[in-house]
Protein backbone atom coordinates (compact mmCIF):
# COMPACT_ATOMS: atom_id res chain seq x y z
CA UNK A 1 0.00 0.00 0.00
CA UNK A 2 1.58 3.47 -0.95
CA UNK A 3 1.22 6.56 1.06
CA UNK A 4 -1.54 8.25 -0.35
CA UNK A 5 -1.16 12.11 1.82
CA UNK A 6 2.60 12.80 2.71
CA UNK A 7 3.53 15.28 5.17
CA UNK A 8 7.09 16.22 5.59
CA UNK A 9 8.73 19.05 8.26
CA UNK A 10 5.32 20.68 8.44
CA UNK A 11 5.83 23.92 10.95
CA UNK A 12 3.88 26.93 11.52
CA UNK A 13 4.59 29.80 14.37
CA UNK A 14 1.48 31.76 15.18
CA UNK A 15 2.98 35.10 16.65
CA UNK A 16 6.44 33.29 18.07
CA UNK A 17 4.33 30.15 19.45
CA UNK A 18 5.33 27.25 17.68
CA UNK A 19 1.48 25.54 16.74
CA UNK A 20 2.99 22.83 14.36
CA UNK A 21 6.72 21.90 14.75
CA UNK A 22 8.59 19.97 12.03
CA UNK A 23 5.73 17.34 11.75
CA UNK A 24 5.82 14.44 9.46
CA UNK A 25 3.26 11.48 8.51
CA UNK A 26 1.78 10.08 6.38
CA UNK A 27 -1.54 8.18 5.49
CA UNK A 28 -2.20 5.13 3.35
CA UNK A 29 -4.11 4.35 0.82
CA UNK A 30 -7.17 2.70 2.64
CA UNK A 31 -6.22 3.03 6.01
CA UNK A 32 -7.82 5.01 8.95
CA UNK A 33 -5.01 7.06 10.85
CA UNK A 34 -5.97 8.51 13.91
CA UNK A 35 -4.25 12.15 15.04
CA UNK A 36 -4.61 12.44 18.58
CA UNK A 37 -2.48 14.51 21.59
CA UNK A 38 -3.80 16.54 24.63
CA UNK A 39 -5.68 19.93 23.50
CA UNK A 40 -3.78 22.73 22.45
CA UNK A 41 -1.89 19.84 20.97
CA UNK A 42 -1.84 21.97 17.40
CA UNK A 43 -4.38 18.87 16.16
CA UNK A 44 -6.30 21.04 14.26
CA UNK A 45 -3.75 23.55 12.92
CA UNK A 46 -2.79 20.12 11.52
CA UNK A 47 -5.74 20.02 9.27
CA UNK A 48 -5.67 23.64 8.40
CA UNK A 49 -2.19 23.62 7.21
CA UNK A 50 -3.12 20.51 5.05
CA UNK A 51 -6.26 21.88 3.60
CA UNK A 52 -4.95 25.63 3.05
CA UNK A 53 -6.41 27.24 5.64
CA UNK A 54 -3.46 28.38 6.94
CA UNK A 55 -0.45 28.18 4.45
CA UNK A 56 2.90 26.10 6.69
CA UNK A 57 6.18 28.41 7.15
CA UNK A 58 8.00 25.53 6.39
CA UNK A 59 7.60 21.66 5.29
CA UNK A 60 5.44 20.43 2.42
CA UNK A 61 2.26 18.68 1.61
CA UNK A 62 2.06 15.82 -0.77
CA UNK A 63 -1.36 14.17 -1.69
CA UNK A 64 -1.54 11.55 -4.47
CA UNK A 65 1.78 12.10 -5.45
CA UNK A 66 1.08 16.22 -6.03
CA UNK A 67 2.29 18.93 -3.78
CA UNK A 68 -0.57 21.31 -2.84
CA UNK A 69 1.41 22.98 0.02
CA UNK A 70 -0.48 26.55 0.37
CA UNK A 71 -3.04 26.08 -2.16
CA UNK A 72 -6.38 27.88 -1.13
CA UNK A 73 -8.57 25.43 0.66
CA UNK A 74 -11.16 25.44 -2.22
CA UNK A 75 -8.48 23.99 -4.62
CA UNK A 76 -7.11 21.12 -2.02
CA UNK A 77 -11.50 20.32 -1.87
CA UNK A 78 -11.29 19.61 -5.56
CA UNK A 79 -8.47 17.32 -5.01
CA UNK A 80 -10.37 14.73 -3.46
CA UNK A 81 -9.25 15.78 0.03
CA UNK A 82 -12.69 16.52 1.92
CA UNK A 83 -13.35 18.05 5.75
CA UNK A 84 -15.59 17.94 8.30
CA UNK A 85 -15.28 21.32 11.10
CA UNK A 86 -14.93 20.68 14.79
CA UNK A 87 -17.97 23.01 15.14
CA UNK A 88 -20.35 22.08 12.47
CA UNK A 89 -20.89 24.78 9.71
CA UNK A 90 -23.86 23.77 7.74
CA UNK A 91 -25.21 25.30 4.92
CA UNK A 92 -28.04 26.85 7.76
CA UNK A 93 -30.13 28.47 4.42
CA UNK A 94 -30.25 25.41 2.96
CA UNK A 95 -31.95 21.92 2.78
CA UNK A 96 -30.08 19.23 4.16
CA UNK A 97 -30.40 17.70 0.04
CA UNK A 98 -28.98 20.97 -1.01
CA UNK A 99 -26.11 21.06 1.55
CA UNK A 100 -25.00 17.88 -0.02
CA UNK A 101 -25.53 18.90 -3.85
CA UNK A 102 -23.30 21.78 -3.18
CA UNK A 103 -20.59 19.33 -1.58
CA UNK A 104 -20.58 17.34 -4.66
CA UNK A 105 -20.82 20.01 -7.19
CA UNK A 106 -17.68 21.51 -6.36
CA UNK A 107 -16.04 18.65 -5.02
CA UNK A 108 -13.38 16.21 -6.76
CA UNK A 109 -15.68 15.26 -9.25
CA UNK A 110 -17.19 18.55 -10.54
CA UNK A 111 -20.52 17.39 -11.23
CA UNK A 112 -23.56 18.78 -13.25
CA UNK A 113 -26.64 19.95 -10.78
CA UNK A 114 -28.51 16.55 -11.45
CA UNK A 115 -25.61 14.25 -10.86
CA UNK A 116 -24.77 15.86 -8.27
CA UNK A 117 -28.01 15.52 -6.58
CA UNK A 118 -27.46 11.88 -7.04
CA UNK A 119 -24.30 11.94 -4.96
CA UNK A 120 -26.00 13.73 -2.53
CA UNK A 121 -28.58 11.33 -1.73
CA UNK A 122 -26.70 8.29 -1.47
CA UNK A 123 -24.10 10.24 1.16
CA UNK A 124 -27.52 11.21 2.92
CA UNK A 125 -28.65 7.94 3.00
CA UNK A 126 -25.03 6.30 3.86
CA UNK A 127 -25.36 8.85 7.41
CA UNK A 128 -28.94 7.61 8.02
CA UNK A 129 -30.22 11.10 6.78
CA UNK A 130 -32.20 10.26 4.06
CA UNK A 131 -35.53 11.07 5.84
CA UNK A 132 -34.80 14.21 6.45
CA UNK A 133 -34.03 15.26 3.06
CA UNK A 134 -36.15 18.00 2.85
CA UNK A 135 -35.20 19.18 6.34
CA UNK A 136 -33.77 23.40 6.69
CA UNK A 137 -30.00 21.99 8.26
CA UNK A 138 -30.56 24.63 10.94
CA UNK A 139 -33.77 22.36 11.92
CA UNK A 140 -31.46 19.34 12.95
CA UNK A 141 -30.31 18.03 15.87
CA UNK A 142 -26.78 18.38 17.20
CA UNK A 143 -26.45 15.43 16.07
CA UNK A 144 -27.86 15.33 12.83
CA UNK A 145 -25.45 18.23 11.79
CA UNK A 146 -22.44 16.02 12.85
CA UNK A 147 -24.08 13.49 10.13
CA UNK A 148 -24.69 16.19 7.91
CA UNK A 149 -21.42 17.58 7.96
CA UNK A 150 -20.23 14.18 7.07
CA UNK A 151 -22.46 13.80 4.16
CA UNK A 152 -21.57 16.73 2.38
CA UNK A 153 -18.11 15.74 3.12
CA UNK A 154 -18.82 12.65 1.73
CA UNK A 155 -20.86 13.56 -1.20
CA UNK A 156 -17.98 15.26 -3.08
CA UNK A 157 -16.53 11.49 -3.19
CA UNK A 158 -13.39 12.71 -1.89
CA UNK A 159 -10.26 9.77 -1.83
CA UNK A 160 -9.22 11.51 2.02
CA UNK A 161 -11.52 12.80 4.46
CA UNK A 162 -10.08 14.49 6.74
CA UNK A 163 -12.72 14.51 10.08
CA UNK A 164 -12.07 16.74 13.26
CA UNK A 165 -14.01 15.33 16.54
CA UNK A 166 -17.02 13.70 14.49
CA UNK A 167 -17.82 12.04 17.48
CA UNK A 168 -17.44 14.83 20.41
CA UNK A 169 -21.37 15.99 21.58
CA UNK A 170 -22.85 12.87 20.57
CA UNK A 171 -24.53 10.37 23.17
CA UNK A 172 -23.10 6.94 23.43
CA UNK A 173 -25.64 5.36 21.26
CA UNK A 174 -25.24 8.36 18.51
CA UNK A 175 -21.44 7.33 18.59
CA UNK A 176 -21.73 3.51 18.00
CA UNK A 177 -23.81 4.46 14.65
CA UNK A 178 -21.19 7.50 14.11
CA UNK A 179 -18.54 4.32 13.81
CA UNK A 180 -20.29 2.26 12.48
CA UNK A 181 -20.68 4.86 9.50
CA UNK A 182 -16.87 6.12 9.03
CA UNK A 183 -15.95 2.05 8.76
CA UNK A 184 -18.54 1.59 5.79
CA UNK A 185 -16.76 4.67 5.06
CA UNK A 186 -13.31 3.09 4.91
CA UNK A 187 -14.69 0.15 4.05
CA UNK A 188 -15.84 1.75 0.93
CA UNK A 189 -12.17 3.05 -0.45
CA UNK A 190 -11.78 6.33 1.73
CA UNK A 191 -8.77 7.42 3.73
CA UNK A 192 -9.21 8.82 6.54
CA UNK A 193 -7.23 11.06 8.89
CA UNK A 194 -9.14 11.77 12.07
CA UNK A 195 -8.84 13.46 15.22
CA UNK A 196 -10.53 12.00 18.18
CA UNK A 197 -10.77 13.05 22.21
CA UNK A 198 -12.72 9.66 22.67
CA UNK A 199 -10.03 7.17 23.31
CA UNK A 200 -12.22 4.05 22.78
CA UNK A 201 -13.48 4.96 19.63
CA UNK A 202 -10.20 6.13 17.89
CA UNK A 203 -8.29 3.22 19.50
CA UNK A 204 -10.20 0.50 17.75
CA UNK A 205 -11.08 2.83 14.47
CA UNK A 206 -7.54 3.36 13.80
CA UNK A 207 -5.37 1.35 11.83
CA UNK A 208 -2.36 3.62 13.23
CA UNK A 209 -2.34 6.20 15.39
CA UNK A 210 0.40 9.82 15.45
CA UNK A 211 0.43 11.48 18.90
CA UNK A 212 1.21 15.17 19.00
CA UNK A 213 2.44 17.13 22.06
CA UNK A 214 3.14 20.67 21.38
CA UNK A 215 2.83 20.90 18.03
CA UNK A 216 5.86 17.93 17.35
CA UNK A 217 5.08 14.33 16.90
CA UNK A 218 5.57 12.40 19.93
CA UNK A 219 5.09 8.72 19.03
CA UNK A 220 3.63 6.84 16.15
CA UNK A 221 2.41 3.08 15.66
CA UNK A 222 0.05 0.56 15.56
CA UNK A 223 -2.85 1.63 18.83
CA UNK A 224 -1.64 -0.81 20.85
CA UNK A 225 1.76 0.29 21.06
CA UNK A 226 1.03 3.75 21.17
CA UNK A 227 -0.99 3.48 24.12
CA UNK A 228 1.79 1.79 25.95
CA UNK A 229 4.52 4.14 24.86
CA UNK A 230 6.23 5.66 27.95
CA UNK A 231 6.04 9.05 26.13
CA UNK A 232 2.66 9.03 25.81
CA UNK A 233 1.60 7.72 28.89
CA UNK A 234 3.89 10.64 30.82
CA UNK A 235 2.42 13.31 28.21
CA UNK A 236 -1.24 12.34 29.50
CA UNK A 237 -0.40 12.37 32.67
CA UNK A 238 -1.38 16.14 33.24
CA UNK A 239 -4.81 14.19 32.84
CA UNK A 240 -4.72 10.79 34.46
CA UNK A 241 -8.35 10.54 33.55
CA UNK A 242 -6.72 10.07 29.33
CA UNK A 243 -4.29 7.89 30.67
CA UNK A 244 -5.93 5.60 32.20
CA UNK A 245 -8.46 5.12 29.57
CA UNK A 246 -5.25 5.03 27.18
CA UNK A 247 -4.38 1.97 28.83
CA UNK A 248 -7.92 0.54 28.81
CA UNK A 249 -8.31 0.90 25.12
CA UNK B 1 -62.50 56.50 -5.43
CA UNK B 2 -60.99 55.44 -9.05
CA UNK B 3 -58.54 58.41 -8.54
CA UNK B 4 -57.16 56.83 -5.53
CA UNK B 5 -57.22 53.41 -7.19
CA UNK B 6 -56.00 54.49 -9.93
CA UNK B 7 -53.16 56.30 -7.60
CA UNK B 8 -52.03 52.96 -5.59
CA UNK B 9 -51.92 51.14 -8.87
CA UNK B 10 -49.44 53.48 -10.54
CA UNK B 11 -47.44 53.33 -6.81
CA UNK B 12 -47.26 49.55 -7.14
CA UNK B 13 -45.53 50.04 -10.86
CA UNK B 14 -43.18 52.25 -9.26
CA UNK B 15 -42.66 50.41 -6.08
CA UNK B 16 -41.32 47.15 -8.01
CA UNK B 17 -38.88 49.23 -9.26
CA UNK B 18 -37.72 50.69 -6.14
CA UNK B 19 -37.79 46.34 -5.01
CA UNK B 20 -35.42 45.82 -7.86
CA UNK B 21 -32.86 48.66 -7.01
CA UNK B 22 -33.28 46.95 -3.14
CA UNK B 23 -32.82 43.43 -4.25
CA UNK B 24 -29.15 45.17 -5.19
CA UNK B 25 -28.21 45.78 -1.51
CA UNK B 26 -30.15 42.77 -0.13
CA UNK B 27 -28.03 40.56 -2.28
CA UNK B 28 -25.02 41.99 -1.40
CA UNK B 29 -25.49 42.64 2.05
CA UNK B 30 -26.91 38.76 2.08
CA UNK B 31 -23.94 37.79 0.74
CA UNK B 32 -21.19 39.26 2.27
CA UNK B 33 -22.46 41.66 4.99
CA UNK B 34 -21.27 44.36 3.17
CA UNK B 35 -23.21 47.55 3.44
CA UNK B 36 -23.06 48.83 -0.18
CA UNK B 37 -22.60 52.70 -0.32
CA UNK B 38 -21.71 52.74 -3.69
CA UNK B 39 -25.24 51.64 -4.47
CA UNK B 40 -27.14 55.11 -5.15
CA UNK B 41 -23.96 56.01 -7.73
CA UNK B 42 -24.26 53.04 -9.58
CA UNK B 43 -28.51 53.75 -9.53
CA UNK B 44 -26.84 57.04 -10.96
CA UNK B 45 -24.72 55.49 -13.98
CA UNK B 46 -27.69 53.09 -14.55
CA UNK B 47 -29.30 56.62 -15.63
CA UNK B 48 -26.66 58.01 -17.15
CA UNK B 49 -25.40 55.55 -19.69
CA UNK B 50 -28.95 54.81 -20.88
CA UNK B 51 -29.01 58.86 -20.94
CA UNK B 52 -25.74 58.45 -23.06
CA UNK B 53 -26.31 55.42 -25.37
CA UNK B 54 -29.51 56.85 -26.33
CA UNK B 55 -28.10 59.92 -27.10
CA UNK B 56 -25.08 58.37 -28.70
CA UNK B 57 -26.82 55.94 -30.87
CA UNK B 58 -30.38 56.65 -31.03
CA UNK B 59 -31.50 53.52 -30.43
CA UNK B 60 -34.86 53.28 -28.66
CA UNK B 61 -34.40 53.34 -24.61
CA UNK B 62 -35.07 49.58 -23.69
CA UNK B 63 -32.77 48.35 -26.49
CA UNK B 64 -29.88 49.87 -24.01
CA UNK B 65 -31.09 47.13 -21.58
CA UNK B 66 -28.62 44.14 -22.65
CA UNK B 67 -25.20 47.02 -22.48
CA UNK B 68 -26.66 48.31 -19.15
CA UNK B 69 -27.29 44.63 -17.92
CA UNK B 70 -23.29 43.73 -18.67
CA UNK B 71 -21.80 47.10 -18.01
CA UNK B 72 -23.49 47.36 -14.48
CA UNK B 73 -22.12 43.45 -13.82
CA UNK B 74 -18.60 44.17 -15.08
CA UNK B 75 -18.42 47.44 -13.29
CA UNK B 76 -19.62 45.82 -10.24
CA UNK B 77 -16.86 43.13 -10.76
CA UNK B 78 -14.29 45.70 -10.71
CA UNK B 79 -15.60 48.13 -7.99
CA UNK B 80 -15.70 44.53 -6.07
CA UNK B 81 -11.84 44.16 -6.58
CA UNK B 82 -11.12 47.90 -6.28
CA UNK B 83 -12.81 49.05 -2.93
CA UNK B 84 -14.41 45.67 -1.11
CA UNK B 85 -12.30 42.52 -1.54
CA UNK B 86 -9.62 44.00 1.26
CA UNK B 87 -12.08 44.77 3.92
CA UNK B 88 -14.17 41.42 3.74
CA UNK B 89 -14.03 40.16 6.96
CA UNK B 90 -13.23 43.48 8.56
CA UNK B 91 -15.76 44.94 10.84
CA UNK B 92 -18.57 46.49 8.88
CA UNK B 93 -17.56 49.95 9.57
CA UNK B 94 -14.53 49.41 6.78
CA UNK B 95 -16.99 48.52 4.21
CA UNK B 96 -18.77 51.03 4.99
CA UNK B 97 -15.78 53.92 4.87
CA UNK B 98 -14.62 51.96 1.96
CA UNK B 99 -17.85 52.07 -0.30
CA UNK B 100 -18.72 55.58 0.96
CA UNK B 101 -15.45 57.18 -0.14
CA UNK B 102 -16.01 55.32 -3.94
CA UNK B 103 -19.98 56.89 -3.71
CA UNK B 104 -17.87 60.36 -2.80
CA UNK B 105 -15.58 59.76 -5.99
CA UNK B 106 -18.21 58.62 -8.57
CA UNK B 107 -20.68 61.23 -7.73
CA UNK B 108 -18.16 64.28 -7.33
CA UNK B 109 -16.70 63.12 -11.14
CA UNK B 110 -20.25 62.96 -12.78
CA UNK B 111 -20.98 66.72 -11.24
CA UNK B 112 -17.98 67.49 -12.33
CA UNK B 113 -18.62 65.97 -16.04
CA UNK B 114 -22.16 66.58 -16.10
CA UNK B 115 -23.23 69.19 -13.44
CA UNK B 116 -26.29 69.13 -11.68
CA UNK B 117 -28.90 69.83 -14.26
CA UNK B 118 -31.75 67.54 -14.83
CA UNK B 119 -31.70 65.12 -17.59
CA UNK B 120 -34.20 63.51 -19.59
CA UNK B 121 -34.43 60.24 -21.72
CA UNK B 122 -36.53 60.20 -23.83
CA UNK B 123 -39.23 57.28 -23.68
CA UNK B 124 -42.72 56.69 -24.92
CA UNK B 125 -44.70 53.83 -24.96
CA UNK B 126 -48.81 53.73 -25.08
CA UNK B 127 -50.43 53.89 -21.84
CA UNK B 128 -53.20 51.99 -20.47
CA UNK B 129 -56.62 53.84 -19.81
CA UNK B 130 -58.74 53.45 -17.10
CA UNK B 131 -61.69 55.92 -16.84
CA UNK B 132 -59.99 59.34 -16.95
CA UNK B 133 -56.85 57.81 -15.76
CA UNK B 134 -53.36 56.89 -17.86
CA UNK B 135 -50.69 54.84 -16.94
CA UNK B 136 -47.73 55.71 -18.33
CA UNK B 137 -46.65 53.11 -20.57
CA UNK B 138 -42.77 53.73 -19.47
CA UNK B 139 -44.34 52.46 -15.53
CA UNK B 140 -45.93 49.33 -16.97
CA UNK B 141 -42.97 48.20 -18.67
CA UNK B 142 -40.70 48.83 -15.91
CA UNK B 143 -43.14 46.65 -13.95
CA UNK B 144 -42.75 44.15 -16.36
CA UNK B 145 -38.79 44.57 -16.53
CA UNK B 146 -38.71 44.05 -13.12
CA UNK B 147 -40.94 40.86 -12.78
CA UNK B 148 -38.74 39.45 -15.37
CA UNK B 149 -35.32 40.15 -13.90
CA UNK B 150 -36.24 39.23 -10.08
CA UNK B 151 -37.48 35.31 -11.87
CA UNK B 152 -34.57 35.26 -13.39
CA UNK B 153 -32.23 36.07 -10.59
CA UNK B 154 -34.57 33.89 -8.68
CA UNK B 155 -33.85 30.72 -11.17
CA UNK B 156 -30.60 31.49 -10.76
CA UNK B 157 -30.18 31.22 -7.10
CA UNK B 158 -31.93 28.17 -6.74
CA UNK B 159 -31.94 26.52 -10.05
CA UNK B 160 -27.49 26.75 -11.09
CA UNK B 161 -25.10 25.36 -9.74
CA UNK B 162 -23.81 28.72 -9.32
CA UNK B 163 -26.49 30.12 -7.69
CA UNK B 164 -26.00 27.65 -5.64
CA UNK B 165 -22.53 28.63 -4.69
CA UNK B 166 -23.54 31.91 -4.05
CA UNK B 167 -26.38 30.59 -1.61
CA UNK B 168 -23.73 28.55 -0.28
CA UNK B 169 -21.38 31.44 0.79
CA UNK B 170 -23.88 33.66 1.85
CA UNK B 171 -25.09 30.81 4.12
CA UNK B 172 -21.29 29.98 5.23
CA UNK B 173 -18.22 31.15 3.60
CA UNK B 174 -15.65 29.21 5.56
CA UNK B 175 -17.50 25.89 4.66
CA UNK B 176 -17.92 26.89 0.88
CA UNK B 177 -14.72 27.53 0.67
CA UNK B 178 -14.19 23.96 2.08
CA UNK B 179 -16.42 21.95 0.12
CA UNK B 180 -14.61 23.44 -3.05
CA UNK B 181 -16.00 26.98 -4.21
CA UNK B 182 -13.73 29.59 -4.71
CA UNK B 183 -15.22 31.86 -2.53
CA UNK B 184 -13.16 35.35 -3.08
CA UNK B 185 -14.81 34.81 -6.96
CA UNK B 186 -18.37 34.35 -5.97
CA UNK B 187 -18.42 37.56 -3.65
CA UNK B 188 -17.19 39.68 -6.88
CA UNK B 189 -20.28 37.58 -8.81
CA UNK B 190 -22.55 39.15 -6.31
CA UNK B 191 -21.43 42.31 -6.10
CA UNK B 192 -21.41 42.57 -9.83
CA UNK B 193 -24.85 41.13 -9.59
CA UNK B 194 -26.14 43.67 -7.16
CA UNK B 195 -24.70 46.17 -8.96
CA UNK B 196 -26.52 45.15 -12.22
CA UNK B 197 -29.85 45.58 -10.52
CA UNK B 198 -28.96 49.17 -9.14
CA UNK B 199 -27.90 49.80 -13.02
CA UNK B 200 -30.80 48.42 -14.66
CA UNK B 201 -33.29 49.99 -11.62
CA UNK B 202 -31.46 53.57 -12.55
CA UNK B 203 -32.10 52.90 -16.48
CA UNK B 204 -35.83 52.12 -15.30
CA UNK B 205 -36.14 55.38 -13.03
CA UNK B 206 -34.81 57.15 -16.05
CA UNK B 207 -37.72 56.41 -18.37
CA UNK B 208 -39.95 57.28 -15.46
CA UNK B 209 -38.90 60.14 -13.75
CA UNK B 210 -36.07 63.26 -14.93
CA UNK B 211 -33.06 62.55 -12.63
CA UNK B 212 -29.75 64.18 -12.10
CA UNK B 213 -25.83 63.05 -11.27
CA UNK B 214 -27.32 63.92 -7.10
CA UNK B 215 -30.58 61.52 -7.86
CA UNK B 216 -28.62 58.46 -6.51
CA UNK B 217 -28.76 59.41 -2.58
CA UNK B 218 -32.40 59.79 -2.43
CA UNK B 219 -33.47 57.03 -4.19
CA UNK B 220 -30.35 54.84 -2.42
CA UNK B 221 -32.15 55.75 0.83
CA UNK B 222 -35.12 54.60 -0.26
CA UNK B 223 -33.24 51.30 -1.35
CA UNK B 224 -32.02 50.89 2.47
CA UNK B 225 -35.75 51.64 3.54
CA UNK B 226 -37.14 48.60 1.44
CA UNK B 227 -34.13 46.33 2.06
CA UNK B 228 -35.08 46.64 5.92
CA UNK B 229 -38.97 46.26 5.61
CA UNK B 230 -37.94 43.10 3.16
CA UNK B 231 -35.75 41.95 5.25
CA UNK B 232 -31.80 42.28 5.38
CA UNK B 233 -30.80 39.51 3.04
CA UNK B 234 -33.81 38.56 1.41
CA UNK B 235 -34.62 39.43 -2.27
CA UNK B 236 -38.32 38.17 -2.13
CA UNK B 237 -38.56 40.45 1.03
CA UNK B 238 -36.98 43.01 -1.05
CA UNK B 239 -39.03 43.11 -3.99
CA UNK B 240 -42.46 42.64 -2.28
CA UNK B 241 -41.24 45.39 0.38
CA UNK B 242 -40.83 47.47 -2.50
CA UNK B 243 -44.29 47.11 -3.74
CA UNK B 244 -45.42 48.41 -0.28
CA UNK B 245 -43.71 51.00 -0.41
CA UNK B 246 -44.63 52.24 -3.43
CA UNK B 247 -48.28 51.23 -2.41
CA UNK B 248 -47.56 53.76 0.28
CA UNK B 249 -46.60 56.61 -1.89
CA UNK B 250 -49.62 56.03 -4.12
CA UNK B 251 -52.39 56.33 -1.21
CA UNK B 252 -50.28 59.04 0.50
CA UNK B 253 -49.93 61.51 -3.02
CA UNK B 254 -53.80 62.62 -3.46
CA UNK B 255 -53.72 63.75 0.17
CA UNK B 256 -50.56 64.90 1.29
CA UNK B 257 -47.64 67.59 -0.09
CA UNK B 258 -44.88 65.25 -1.62
CA UNK B 259 -42.48 67.19 1.06
CA UNK B 260 -44.22 64.67 3.28
CA UNK B 261 -43.94 60.99 1.48
CA UNK B 262 -39.89 60.98 2.92
CA UNK B 263 -41.01 61.50 6.16
CA UNK B 264 -43.90 58.89 6.42
CA UNK B 265 -41.73 56.29 4.64
CA UNK B 266 -39.16 57.15 7.80
CA UNK B 267 -41.96 57.06 10.06
CA UNK B 268 -42.55 53.74 8.77
CA UNK B 269 -39.04 52.47 8.99
CA UNK B 270 -38.19 53.11 12.10
CA UNK B 271 -41.93 51.44 13.33
CA UNK B 272 -41.03 48.67 11.31
CA UNK B 273 -37.57 48.20 12.71
CA UNK B 274 -38.81 48.50 16.25
CA UNK B 275 -41.49 45.84 15.60
CA UNK B 276 -40.57 43.34 13.23
CA UNK B 277 -36.85 43.68 13.24
CA UNK B 278 -37.05 40.90 10.97
CA UNK B 279 -38.95 43.18 8.31
CA UNK B 280 -42.30 42.34 6.79
CA UNK B 281 -41.85 38.63 5.58
CA UNK B 282 -41.68 37.79 9.55
CA UNK B 283 -45.28 38.48 9.24
CA UNK B 284 -45.29 35.19 6.90
CA UNK B 285 -42.97 32.74 8.67
CA UNK B 286 -44.50 33.18 11.80
CA UNK B 287 -47.28 31.25 10.52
Amino acid sequence: MSALLEVEGLSKDFGGLRAVDALSFSVREGAILGLIGPNGAGKSTVFNLINGVFAPDQGRVVFRGEDITGKPPYRVARHGLARTNQIVQPFANMSVLENCTVGACFGRENLSLARAREAAREAAALVGLDDRLDALASQLTIAGKKRLELARALAARPTLLLLDEVLAGLNPTEVEHMIGIIRTIRDSGVSILMIEHLMQAIMSLSDSIVVLNSGAKLAEGLPAEVANHPAVIEAYLGDPDLAAKLRAA
Amino acid sequence: MLGLLASILDGVLIGAVYGLAAMGITLIWGVMDVVNLTHGAMIVAGMFGTYLFVSAVGVPVYATLPAVLVGGFLAGVALYWIAVHRVIGQPPLMSLLSTFAVNLVLVGVGTAVWGTDLFNVPASLPGFSLGRYTFPGTHIMAAVLTAAIAAALYLFLYRTRTGKAVRAVSGNREAAELVGIPTARVLALSFGLGTTLACVAGMLIATMFPFTVLSGDAYQLKSFVVTVLGGLGNPTGALVAGIALGLLEGVTTPFVPVSWTLVIEFVLFVVVLIALPGGLMQLWQRR
